[in-house]
């Protein structure tokens, strides 16, 4: 499995994936904002993009995500796009080594994701906004450390991560609970490394 | 010539344990409407994905037998260069439009591009597609602007364009309103006047025995029987096979109504037909 | 909604320039703001950029894309303003809370530039057609496969955008609550992305072998039904765009020293 993990020949399912997973980004995003949910569950589509058809297509889809936001809605996704492929990276990574099991890994496997996640938007923080996020409460956290003189890469990387945190757990869960219900012949679609067997 | 030779063709999906194709083998000839039935699971879809390569191409899994499309054996070939010879149209008109087009004009445009023809070319075959499929005046339209029947015709026009031989049509109807569907149908017999070869499932067996030369008849995977349509319809065993004759060839069977040949009768015309001809007899 | 686009149709010279020259042009932007950090380079790229897109015809579209970042924008000024570590010099006392010189203007340092970057990203998405875009590009060398994801995202979120009002009203109806208390809210989640989910995993299966059978696949050599001439204008703009950018690298790494 290992060895095709890194490949860059995709089939066409798993190109025809991207576009799915960039729209399922954008309807968790909506479904969060209907439920009045304070998570916005927008990196869905992503992770299962990767859990699917591994890290590479995962990345992809993360980063066609927020270049095709910047070019709809707000130029300053496809800054982000960096945080989008980690984001790919590592959710196919953690999962085609099997480490994403159950419930409970996948939880564990959310902290790791929110914080490659904050280690990756931290710089992009700091050279655009000053360190800040845009949440409220993230920010809120980040004015109170720096008032209390915190290094300012460290205030707002605990700004981003208290964000993350949830989001990316809660995303991870969701997006692992989708794929256990999924039909086996549609998890197999996606894997390009199957040969065909004789009669 | 036959255009399409099959032989000893099994096949099993991945992660399956049954075989979906289970020695299957038949000739048609160039020019032939052949339609398929049965029931669900009987193997029909994918004997068209063999038949266009995307079994086993597409989705791997076990393979035994050979499918040979005008000379090609699809196993020693590939998708794209398959495509140029036969063609498929699925069941839901949404997921065949590519999405990437903005103009039922440009959607046909999509696979004459891949196949690299000249611009020239390109415009001359757009505009006998959408002729052929009487969908010239939608041509500036975006394509999910369509109807059903209007967007299922537009996927035979976009794969009509790549002037393949021979043409697979799954269920092309099953989704859509009796308006799409007839228009559909027409668009199939415009073809087949055109000299395609067409395959067609369907399980609308009235129109199915009024246009189709022969018709297979699969269960559980296996070939039961490929025939003309009275031939077909006037087995009194179809019940076994999930499968219903069409509603005149019913009635004649209930009144015990053969021609001379012992066959039971297809069509509405030949039914009418024979009730003539019985009464001209008796007079 | 047919397509996802913030294109504005209008018949300008703007819209008529190579999208490519349009993204060098972002290239060139981003690369001013972030190196050269000199409040009168940063203030005549920003009217360049307005400029432009004054004659584009588009500058009131521009003020929706800047307020999405409007109250981070707004805050920046504060926080920095109140704790930026380099505070000294206080500047004004509003009640209990002292604004430092320094914060300040590094606060507007930062606005300059996320500015900036949000014009010249603007110039681009407002007058150029994200098709016309995905396919100059594709021409350019961008492999036509990603050309054809990027391109049907446009189109095909709308299309499950319209099966989502389905699914919220099936739920609904079979008693799913989406209002009340937080846990209650979750719990409606996953029922509500999950039919999404299927439905367009179902359908990758059905759109792969569509674009199968039209030879997606072909190692032939693509070609385009539309023409495509680039106008000796087009790449004047392109060598011109290309020497400020070397320029701005040299300028950075000599006036370092």
């Amino acid at each position: 499995m290992s060895k095709k993990l890194w490949s860059f020949k995709f089939s066409t399912a798993a190109l025809v994936l991207i576009p799915a997973a960039v729209g399922i980004n954008y309807i968790g995003k909506l479904f969060a904002g209907l439920l009045k949910l304070p998570l916005w569950l927008d990196s869905i589509g992503t992770m299962l993009a990767s859990m699917l058809a591994g890290p590479i297509i995962g990345a992809l889809s993360g980063a066609i995500n927020n270049i095709i936001y910047g070019l709809t809605m707000d130029p300053i996704s496809f800054v982000y796009a960096i945080t989008s492929i980690a984001i790919g990276i590592t959710v196919g990574v953690l999962m085609f080594k099997g480490l994403i099991k159950n419930v409970y890994l996948a939880i564990l496997s959310g902290i790791i994701v929110a914080l490659v996640a904050a280690v990756v938007s931290t710089p992009i923080n700091i050279a655009f906004w000053g360190g800040q996020t845009g949440n409220i409460w993230g920010d809120a956290l980040f004015a109170s450390l720096m008032a209390k003189k915190f290094p300012m890469w460290l205030a707002s990387f605990l700004d981003e991560f208290v964000v993350d945190l949830p989001d990316k757990v809660a995303s991870l869960v969701i997006s692992f609970l989708i794929y256990k219900g999924l039909p086996k012949s549609l998890i197999n679609l996606y894997s390009s490394d199957d040969e065909i067997e004789k009669l | 010539m036959a255009k399409i030779v099959v032989e000893g063709l099994k096949y099993r999906y991945p992660l399956a344990k049954k075989l979906a194709l289970n020695d299957i083998s038949f000739e048609v000839d160039e020019g032939e409407f052949i339609g398929i039935i049965g029931a669900n699971g009987a193997g029909k879809s994918t004997l068209c994905q063999a038949l266009t390569g995307i079994v086993p191409l597409f989705f791997k899994g076990a393979y035994g037998g050979r499918v040979v499309i005008d000379g090609i054996e699809v196993t020693k070939s590939s998708l794209s260069e398959i495509s140029l010879k036969i063609g498929m149209v699925l069941q839901n008109p949404f997921t065949q439009i590519t999405g990437s087009k903005l103009t039922v004009y440009e959607e046909i445009a999509f696979g004459l591009e891949n196949m690299g023809l000249e611009r020239e070319e390109m415009k001359r075959r757009i505009d006998e597609a959408l002729m052929l499929l009487d969908l010239y005046k939608h041509k500036d339209k975006n394509p999910f602007d369509l109807s059903g029947g209007q967007m299922q015709r537009l996927a035979i026009a976009s794969i009509i364009a790549m002037q393949p031989k021979i043409i697979v049509l799954d269920e092309p109807t099953s989704q859509l309103d009796p308006q799409g569907s007839s228009e559909v149908f027409k668009a199939v017999s415009d073809l087949k006047k055109k000299g395609i070869t067409i395959i067609m499932v369907e399980h609308k067996v009235e129109k199915l025995s009024e246009y189709a030369d022969r018709i297979m008849l699969l269960h559980d995977g296996r070939l039961i029987d490929f025939d003309t349509p009275s031939k077909i319809f006037s087995r009194d065993d179809l019940k076994d096979y999930g499968v219903v004759e069409p509603v005149f060839t019913r009635y004649c069977k209930s009144i015990g109504l053969k021609n001379e040949m012992g066959l039971y009768p297809v069509t509405l015309d030949e039914a009418v037909d024979l009730v003539v001809k019985k009464r001209e007899h008796s007079s | 909604m047919r397509m996802m686009s913030l294109y504005k149709d209008r018949n300008t010279i703007v819209h008529k320039i190579d999208p490519l020259n349009k993204i060098l042009y972002i290239l060139a932007s981003i690369l001013i703001t972030m190196l050269i950090s000199d409040f009168k380079v940063l203030i005549l790229t920003l009217v360049v950029s307005l400029l432009l897109l004054l004659l584009g015809k588009v500058i009131k579209n521009v003020f929706p894309i800047i307020s999405f970042s409007l109250i981070v924008l707004v805050t920046i000024v504060i926080i920095q303003g109140l704790f930026n570590p380099n505070n000294k010099t206080p500047l004004v006392n509003i009640g209990q809370f002292i604004f430092y010189k320094e914060g300040i203007i590094y606060s507007f340092l930062l606005i300059l530039r996320v500015l900036n970057i949000l014009c010249a990203f603007s110039l681009l998405i407002l007058t150029t057609k994200p098709s016309d875009l995905i396919e100059n590009l594709v021409r350019r060398g961008l492999s036509p496969k990603l050309g054809y994801v990027l391109a049907s995202v446009l189109q095909i979120i709308p299309q499950m955008l319209s099966t989502m009002d389905t699914i919220l009203d099936a739920q609904r109806s079979r008693g799913l609550e989406t209002e009340g208390k937080l846990i209650k809210r979750v719990k409606a989640f996953i029922p509500l992305i999950g039919p999404a989910v299927m439905n367009s995993l179902i359908s990758t299966r059905e759109r792969a072998m569509a674009l199968e059978m039209r030879g997606f696949n072909s190692n032939i050599k693509k070609t385009f039904l539309n023409e495509h001439d680039e106008t000796s204008f087009d790449k004047l703009i392109r060598y011109l765009l290309i020497a400020l950018i070397i320029f701005t690298i040299v300028w950075r790494l000599v006036w370092l020293k």
